[in-house]
């Protein structure tokens, strides 16, 4: 096993790495809402009566990233990573005996995150078949979250947590000689407490993310 | 110099005549100008006259009264506070200088079962004074469940004293034709919706966030500051829709609070909202006669419509402006 790890590319202990690239946010719900009236019988607490429904959702978003990393060793990085993203809210109403159920375009939001994770690259060498250059590792961290309504008359704050893995391919420096370049891509399970949210409930919704990285 | 104008509101059983001069809050107009009617002075006092009613005594009714005003007083957002100044042999009626509220027979309004009638200061726009009375053609009850076939007393009181306190009718309710022609609710989200519960329902005792908005803008107290509010438009074929009742939801709290578009431009103000986003929906007055609202004409001729997007009322000042844009039935 000590064998194989030395074969397989590997960050500079006390360098740093910039990245840049994409991520896309996948869509997450928010919340379902009933408008209820007070309906008519005897009683004080009534059966209401539903004037309508609303099921809100964040919808999927596709935004640039920043992403700068500290190695400690030549497996674990510390990082830290900046993103900004419009996804929409989008509400289907329905229940409505005077309107058809329908999908509101729904308010664009400015969200800005910044996280803050470690990334461990995992001690295997994939070997020569899939590539000598690839490198693949898990990471987990927890987001700083705020959301802006689109009038920019209200934000809102909140934190995600984050676990998943991905993998770098170096496309020079892979041997330890000379500056490092390559790519990297992300995927993540994010579970988001707070922000927009209508129910307080936390919400579960996936991230990809492709970057280029440079070590220095 | 002080001109008096007098305005009469009532709540009634099923669709009724009345001689309503409101919006969501009682205006008076002058020279083409409307002014909000509110009390200058608190505690805003009265007597109760010791008319019987039909199936309650006079005692009931000023029970019914203490728990009524103790419930528009016990909002935290509003300033509003009531003073029993004793009993009167007076009727709830006529211009005394005295707020009285008792019980009269009126025949001849079958289908009113209570009506508040005002003095209002159109210079001022302070109501000077103004009786209730509460129709004794009616079987009240004031039983803690309710009772069937009878008209739970506190809930009319109520909504007789949101209008004593200077607030029109609220169009958050739905109602259905009869065989009759009348009106039934179906539901209800306002004490203020002018069409009152069927008999036994004791369920309007409690005020709604409609209610509680609108006497928060009357009266305001401190707390109300961080409210905002949503204002916007309401068109059809590019030009303003009079009359649309435009009903603000929080998805987040579950209120409902409503208002109408008011001019010919169609201009539209929903104030004293809790901060937070809001889901708006414009639907044609068809739930009570439009002349329990309006004093003219209005336009109920377009579909249901749902603001594009939600709008966020925010912690004081008031929302960008948002155009509904609707279409003819």
């Amino acid at each position: 096993m000590a064998a194989v790890a030395q074969e397989a590319p590997a960050l500079r202990a006390g360098g740093f790495t910039v990245g840049a690239g994409v991520v896309w946010s996948g869509p997450y719900d928010i919340g379902d809402a009933t408008a209820e009236l007070r309906g008519n019988a005897t009683g004080e607490t009534p059966h209401a009566f539903t004037l309508f429904t609303a099921k809100s959702r964040v919808t999927p978003a596709i935004s640039p990233e920043l992403r700068v990393g500290y190695g400690i060793t030549p497996r674990i990085q510390v990082e830290l990573g900046v993103a900004f993203s419009r996804p929409r809210i989008a509400v289907e109403i329905a229940r409505d005996a005077e309107a058809p159920s329908q999908r509101l375009p729904g308010e664009q939001l400015q969200q800005y995150v910044i996280d803050g994770g470690v990334t461990w690259q995992l001690p295997v060498w994939l070997g020569a078949r899939v590539g000598p250059r690839l490198a693949p590792f898990v990471s987990g961290g927890a987001t700083f979250l705020r959301q802006l309504h689109e009038d920019r008359t209200l934000a809102e704050t909140g934190q995600v947590y984050y676990a998943g893995g991905g993998a770098r391919y170096w496309l020079r420096g892979a041997d330890g000689s000379g500056r490092a370049l390559g790519l990297r891509g992300d995927a993540r399970v994010n579970f988001r407490m707070k922000g927009i949210d209508f129910e307080d409930k936390m919400r579960i919704y996936p991230t990809l993310s492709a970057a280029v990285f440079v070590g220095f | 110099m002080t001109r008096s104008i007098a305005a009469t509101l009532a709540l009634v059983l099923t669709l009724g005549s009345s001689s309503p001069l409101a919006y969501l809050k009682l205006g008076a107009m002058l020279n083409g100008r409307i002014i909000d009617a509110t009390w200058k002075q608190q505690p805003i006092g009265y007597f109760i006259s010791d008319r019987p009613g039909n199936s309650v005594s006079v005692a009931d009714l000023r029970g019914a009264v203490d728990r009524a005003a103790a419930t528009w007083s016990g909002v935290g957002s509003a300033n509003v506070r009531f003073n029993f100044q004793g009993m009167t042999s007076a009727p709830a009626e006529g211009t005394d200088g005295r707020t009285t509220l008792g019980f009269l027979d009126r025949p001849d309004l079958d289908r009113v079962l209570g009506s508040t009638s005002f003095m209002i200061d159109t210079v001022s726009g302070a109501i000077a004074e103004a009786d209730i009375f509460f129709n004794s053609r009616f079987a009240f009850s004031v039983a803690a469940g309710g009772q069937p076939d009878r008209v739970d007393l506190e809930s009319v009181v109520l909504h007789e004293l949101g209008h004593l306190l200077g607030l029109g009718h609220s169009a958050i309710g739905e109602t259905e034709r009869n065989s009759s022609g009348s009106r039934s609710v179906i539901g209800s989200g306002a004490v203020m919706f002018p069409i009152a519960m069927a008999s036994g329902a004791v369920a309007e005792r409690a005020l709604h966030a409609d209610d509680i908005a609108g006497i928060s803008d009357l009266y305001p107290a401190p707390s109300t500051l961080g409210t905002g509010g949503i204002v916007g438009r309401v068109i059809k074929n590019g030009r303003g829709v009079i009359g649309a009742h435009i009903v603000a939801f929080n998805p987040e709290t579950g209120i409902l609070v409503g208002n109408f578009s008011l001019n010919s431009d169609g201009d539209f103000v929903i104030a004293r909202l809790p901060a937070g986003p809001y889901i708006l929906r414009a639907e044609p007055l068809d739930d009570a006669e439009p002349d329990s609202f309006f004093p003219g004409p209005i336009d109920t001729d377009f579909q249901v419509t749902y603001a594009p997007r939600m709008v966020v009322a925010p912690h004081g000042g008031s929302s960008p402006r948002i155009e509904i844009q609707v279409r003819a039935k």
